[in-house]
């Protein structure tokens, strides 16, 4: 049993015993040693003379991390996982109905699986650190919980409560864990929480749970098959609907779930729990879902075969432009300590700079004391004077999208930096390579290309030129882990990957619209397919005299028809017209309409620009189009080694750009559609519209052969 | 194949479904009773000859649960023999229990049956009974919304202006006002008393014939903050997706009203009204329910209707008059426009936007305020037609005798 990590202890003093899970490797995961380990110390404890109660702890930092996902992933056959899950059901049942009291000690963070564990104790204690989360996050793999969490959190805290927490994935700090009803008591560490749960189980020695209770009442004022409770339900799966576009199964299900079993009783209700679970667990999406955001975001955390350094050698931070981008860089470096010089040519530009930094303090670091809001707005200076950014180590630039002006004010910032400082370049699209040619210290100088807003975004796209050193990139790197972004690193090239992904995007829509299809219907077909923001609304976010100021840009790079294209017409021609976007309040929508709504005018535009009626349209043929569009991109990337590895595609793509989560990434959508029959569907676009839709040798070659990205399961 | 008759139909009159309303102390069963009794009484009937009674009743819990309609004929004093049963198709109901009577006694089974409906939503909730459509499993593959919205959407998706609907709303609230003026219902209502004989309610107590086109625009758009706020109208877009957003124009002025009321009706074969020497009002020439789309849930009563006529051998031109049920106003207009009738035909008495639509029982009270303005007009042919909540509509032709 030791060897399997489940170790028992008897204090006679109290009567209680504990059983303390500490499982080979860092962390408890529920898998088959689990089931078996667990059961077996909780066996030995029940046959313990004079046993008063027992306490669950964890010999490890974490409570339990939840299920092992590679048992989860492997998962396909619905029967025999319905029979392994129901003994667990069982397992769980037998702790929380043994008849003595039982304390979760949770002196780490309890996640999925493991927070289920906890849920099937009588009683909560947790050690109050910010450090220690709580909470059941499966949908984000598009799983829903398995060990009963769908079913005992609602009997807990509430329906309402519930339903926000299971079908959003919601994870809960241990400060307000309490308040959210997730724990039932805070101790300030571990030792108090032993003596507390040691004195609550000798003050409740007939421990049940409530729903173990015949006059058991729901909590949180909702009961089950009422008026209440049906227009809870009917609001919360509306939300959702609004909030998903229907593309998602997994937080549909946890609804569903909570609905039916709510109706039932306990044990009747783990049933509707174990098949909804399983349907999730089997499903494609989850396969996908589990692929990228488990398996390809801890490849890419890892940074495996990158080069590593653990200091950074960054203490003080150049920002120039004090933009969006600019500002909100300032923020997020100040906000992880670094001090921070920001640097604009106007004064007024600067102040609206600071004055963005001093307005995310009440919205991003709220939680801070009014010392360290004070501490994190003084790390940061404003200066209109190139001299103040000597003894930056590392400067980012973020001014205009222009080669001259970059090249200018790379010139006049490295004369004041040191030999060691870094020069990064934010640029979206320019390449390295063509910024590098101002550079003084080319080994030192690298492109960091963030997201906007980049309080939020968790991305940042490193680019690498042949002249960036290893130390550089290392560095760079280990600056990104500081700030807490998920890094990929690419080759050099016009838009790196992620601009070319998301231009494939925004210009496919654009291009639909041009060839006449419905806007609205381009619009709900992104959403319904999962995109997380419909493509003409973010394409009037970006503005459209950006994009086709990178049209001229872009020629200089790529010798293909996109110029010609309808789509790049149209945009020129509502540029023509001045409606550049949403901060002109006129772009594809016409901000000024309440409710806002596309721009009326836009059909009359199109038919004047040729465009006949399209002979097939609809949400699916629109789908189609639009995953298309950005799959073929990744594909090119991938196929020009823009991009270096796959995993590294699909993070870019749905942490970057927001490509639709539900599918696992582009490479991960054309598995699921079979490569040949991308090529086929590339193949006729390309005869319909151009030899820009034509898909690049290396996918053609995996069609014949047959094969996939990813090894299917 | 034998045929089935109206002998008579009788109906309280509706009163305000709130706590203040006129009809809110009397329970259920004993308005549904007391229009048993009228029919009765009136008709000199001996109920031992009833073979069947049959009740539509939408909100089936609390005192509107477990059979209303037999505890109603039991309350009545009918004889023991007669059997009840009671039925919900949602606002359908009050027409299906005529239909459903009328296709006993067309088939030869039977040949005396009541039919009739109840609902006091003033008591019962409408809503309150649960059921499987509020699963959210309907709400995520099917985009099931609420009723509001889809009249909303029906309204959106045909052009139909805030105004429009308005409009129609005052037109129902004049000819209501009209008609009571005349006494045009008097030939149905049965006025409600209390068990000392006291009277409770003679004439429908929800009208408000001097409401303005400028009072009814001010009201409220009342499906706004569910659709919007709390992203209803979203569920839509699975079926509608070429709808960007829905304008909510139905207001509590040009919506159906919440009311108390029940209503019943006689139908027979010819031979048995010979044997009791009454004499038959109308015919039931066809009838008929189809089910449609079910998010936007109130486009069935025109094919409804078109399933009937064709039955009845008719088309939309041969109907003299027509009840079309005023749900929402959106509804009367569209189907009058899928039908190609003119609104001088339509609900020339007002509607239930001014009279008020208790749940269970309008079919039937439509069927009877149908059968006295063909009398009174000495027209021929009439069609009752209602929509039907989860995307369904109902309709009865009737032609005079």
């Amino acid at each position: 049993m030791e060897d399997k990590g489940f170790t028992v202890s008897f204090d006679a003093a109290t009567g209680v015993a504990t059983l303390t899970m500490a499982m080979p490797g860092k962390v408890n995961k529920i898998n088959a040693d689990f089931g078996n380990g667990f059961i077996a110390a909780f066996a030995e404890i029940q046959a313990m003379p004079g046993l008063k109660g027992i306490i669950i702890a964890s010999g490890h930092k974490d409570f339990c991390a939840g299920a092992d996902i590679d048992f989860i992933y492997g998962q396909r056959d619905a029967d025999a996982l319905y029979a392994m899950v129901s003994e667990l059901h069982a397992g769980f049942r037998a702790l929380e109905t043994c008849g003595k009291p039982v304390v979760a000690l949770l002196t780490g963070s309890a996640l999925g699986g493991g927070y289920e564990i906890a849920l099937a104790c009588h009683r909560r204690i947790a050690v109050d650190h910010p450090a220690i989360q709580f909470g059941l996050p499966e949908v984000s793999l598009g799983v829903i919980p398995g060990g009963g969490g769908t079913q005992r959190l609602p009997r807990i805290v509430g329906l309402q409560a519930s339903l926000e927490i299971l079908a959003q994935g919601k994870m809960v700090r241990a400060p307000k864990a309490k308040a959210a009803g997730l724990v039932d008591e805070l101790c300030p560490d571990a030792e108090s929480a032993h003596a507390a749960a040691v004195a609550w189980i000798a003050a409740n020695p007939r421990a049940k749970q409530p729903w173990d209770d015949k006059r058991f009442v729901w909590p949180g004022g909702v009961q089950p098959d009422t008026g209440d409770a049906r227009n809870l339900f009917a609001a919360g799966a509306a939300m959702l609907v609004k909030k998903t576009a229907g593309a998602y199964a997994a937080p549909e299900a946890a609804v569903k779930a909570v609905y039916e079993g709510a109706l039932l009783d306990f044990d009747s209700a783990m049933q509707v729990e174990a098949r909804y679970f399983v349907g999730t667990v089997v499903s494609d999406q989850a396969k996908d879902m589990i692929r990228t955001f488990w398996y390809h975001r801890n490849a890419v955390n890892a940074q495996a075969n990158l080069p590593k350094i653990a200091d950074a050698r960054v203490q003080k931070v150049g920002i120039l432009g004090a933009g969006m981008m600019g500002a909100g860089l300032a923020f997020v470096c100040a906000q992880r300590g670094y001090d921070v010089v920001l640097k604009d040519i106007r004064q007024d530009a600067l102040d609206k700079g600071l004055a963005h930094i001093k307005g995310q303090i009440p919205k991003l670091a709220k939680h801070l004391s009014k010392d360290d809001q004070a501490a994190l707005l003084a790390r940061v200076t404003g200066t209109l004077d190139v001299g103040d950014l000597a003894g930056c180590d590392l400067v980012i630039e973020a001014v205009f999208e222009n080669l001259d002006l970059k090249h200018r004010v790379i010139r006049e910032t490295e004369a004041v930096l040191g030999e060691d400082a870094i020069f990064a370049s934010n640029t979206s699209a320019l390449p390295i390579a063509d910024l590098v040619k101002a550079s003084i210290r080319p080994a030192n100088f690298i492109g960091l290309h963030f997201f906007s807003p980049v309080e939020q975004m968790p991305l940042l796209e490193v680019i690498t030129p042949g002249t960036t050193s290893e130390e550089t990139l290392a560095r760079a790197l280990a600056f990104g882990r500081q700030i807490k972004k998920t890094s990929i690193v690419v080759n050099d090239g016009y838009g790196f990957f992620t601009t070319r992904f998301f231009s494939a995007y925004i210009m496919e829509a654009a291009q639909l619209v041009a060839e006449g299809h419905s806007p609205l219907l381009v619009e709900r077909a992104a959403r319904a397919a999962g995109m997380v923001v419909s493509p003409l609304k973010v394409f009037d976010e970006v503005t459209l005299s950006l994009a086709a100021h990178g049209f001229e840009m872009r020629k200089r790079y790529f010798d293909d028809d996109l110029d010609q294209a309808p789509g790049v017409r149209l945009i020129r021609k509502l540029v023509e017209l001045g409606r550049t976007g949403k901060a002109a309040n006129a772009g594809f929508y016409d901000y000024t309409s309440q409710p806002r709504s596309l721009w009326a005018g836009l059909a009359d535009v199109v038919a004047e620009l040729g465009a006949s009626t399209p002979t097939e349209t609809g949400i699916e043929v629109l789908q189609d189009r639009l995953m298309l569009a950005q799959v073929l991109e990744a594909a090119r990337c991938l196929d020009e080694g823009i991009l270096k590895s796959k995993a590294d595609a699909e993070i870019g793509a749905i942490m970057g750009v927001g490509f639709a989560p539900n599918t696992g990434g582009p490479l991960a959508w054309m598995d699921r559609r079979g490569v040949r029959a991308v090529v086929t569907a590339l193949d006729a676009l390309a005869a319909a519209h151009g030899p820009r839709y034509a898909p690049p040798a290396s996918l053609r070659a995996m069609a014949e052969k047959g094969e996939r990205f990813f090894e299917a399961v | 194949m034998a045929e089935a008759y109206i002998y008579d139909a009788v109906r309280t009159p509706r009163g305000k479904g709130k706590a203040s309303g006129a009809l809110h102390t009397v329970k259920a069963v004993d308005l549904l009773a007391g229009a048993f009794a009228a029919l009765r009484d009136r008709n000199a009937l001996d109920t031992s000859l009833i073979e069947d009674v049959t009740v539509g009743c939408v909100t089936q819990t609390g005192e509107q649960g477990s059979c209303i309609a037999r505890t109603g004929v039991l309350v009545a004093g009918y004889d023991e023999t007669v059997p009840a049963v009671t039925l919900n198709r949602f606002c359908g109901s009050g027409l299906e229990a005529v239909n459903g009577a009328a296709a006993k006694v067309a088939s030869g089974f039977m040949d005396l049956v009541v039919a009739g409906g109840v609902e006091s939503m003033s008591r019962v909730t409408m809503g309150s009974d649960g059921g499987a459509i509020w699963d959210p499993s309907m709400e995520f593959d099917y985009g099931i919304v609420p009723q509001g919205i889809s009249a909303d959407l029906l309204a959106t998706l045909n052009g139909y202006s805030r105004e429009d609907v308005d409009r129609f709303a005052l037109r129902s609230q004049q000819l209501a006002g009209a008609a009571m003026a005349r006494g045009a219902f008097k030939r149905s209502v049965v006025p409600v008393r209390d068990q000392n004989g006291r009277l409770m309610l003679a004439e429908d107590e929800l009208p408000r014939p001097d409401s303005t086109l400028e009072g009814l625009g001010a009201l409220k758009a009342a499906f706004e903050m569910i659709g919007v706020q709390f992203g209803v109208d979203a569920l839509t877009q699975k079926r509608y997706p070429h709808v960007e957003h829905i304008h909510h124009v139905h207001t509590a002025g040009n919506s159906s009203g919440i009311v108390d009321g029940a209503a019943a009706v006689l139908v027979g074969s010819r031979e048995i009204g010979d044997r009791l020497g009454l004499k038959p009002r109308a015919r039931i020439r066809a009838i008929a329910s189809i089910g449609d789309e079910p998010v936007i849930m109130l486009s069935a009563p025109a094919p409804a209707s078109r399933r009937a006529l064709k039955k009845a051998g008719m088309t939309p031109g041969d109907v003299d008059l027509w009840e079309i049920n005023e749900a929402f106003a959106a509804v009367v207009l569209y189907t009058a426009d899928q039908l190609g009738v003119d609104l001088d035909r339509v609900n020339v008495n007002g509607g239930a936007i001014a009279l008020g639509h208790p749940l269970g029982a309008t079919g039937a009270i439509l069927l009877g305020t149908l059968l006295d303005e063909l009398e009174a007009r000495d027209k021929q042919v009439g069609v009752a037609t209602l929509c039907i909540g989860g995307g369904m509509g109902i309709a009865t032709v009737i032609e005079r005798v």
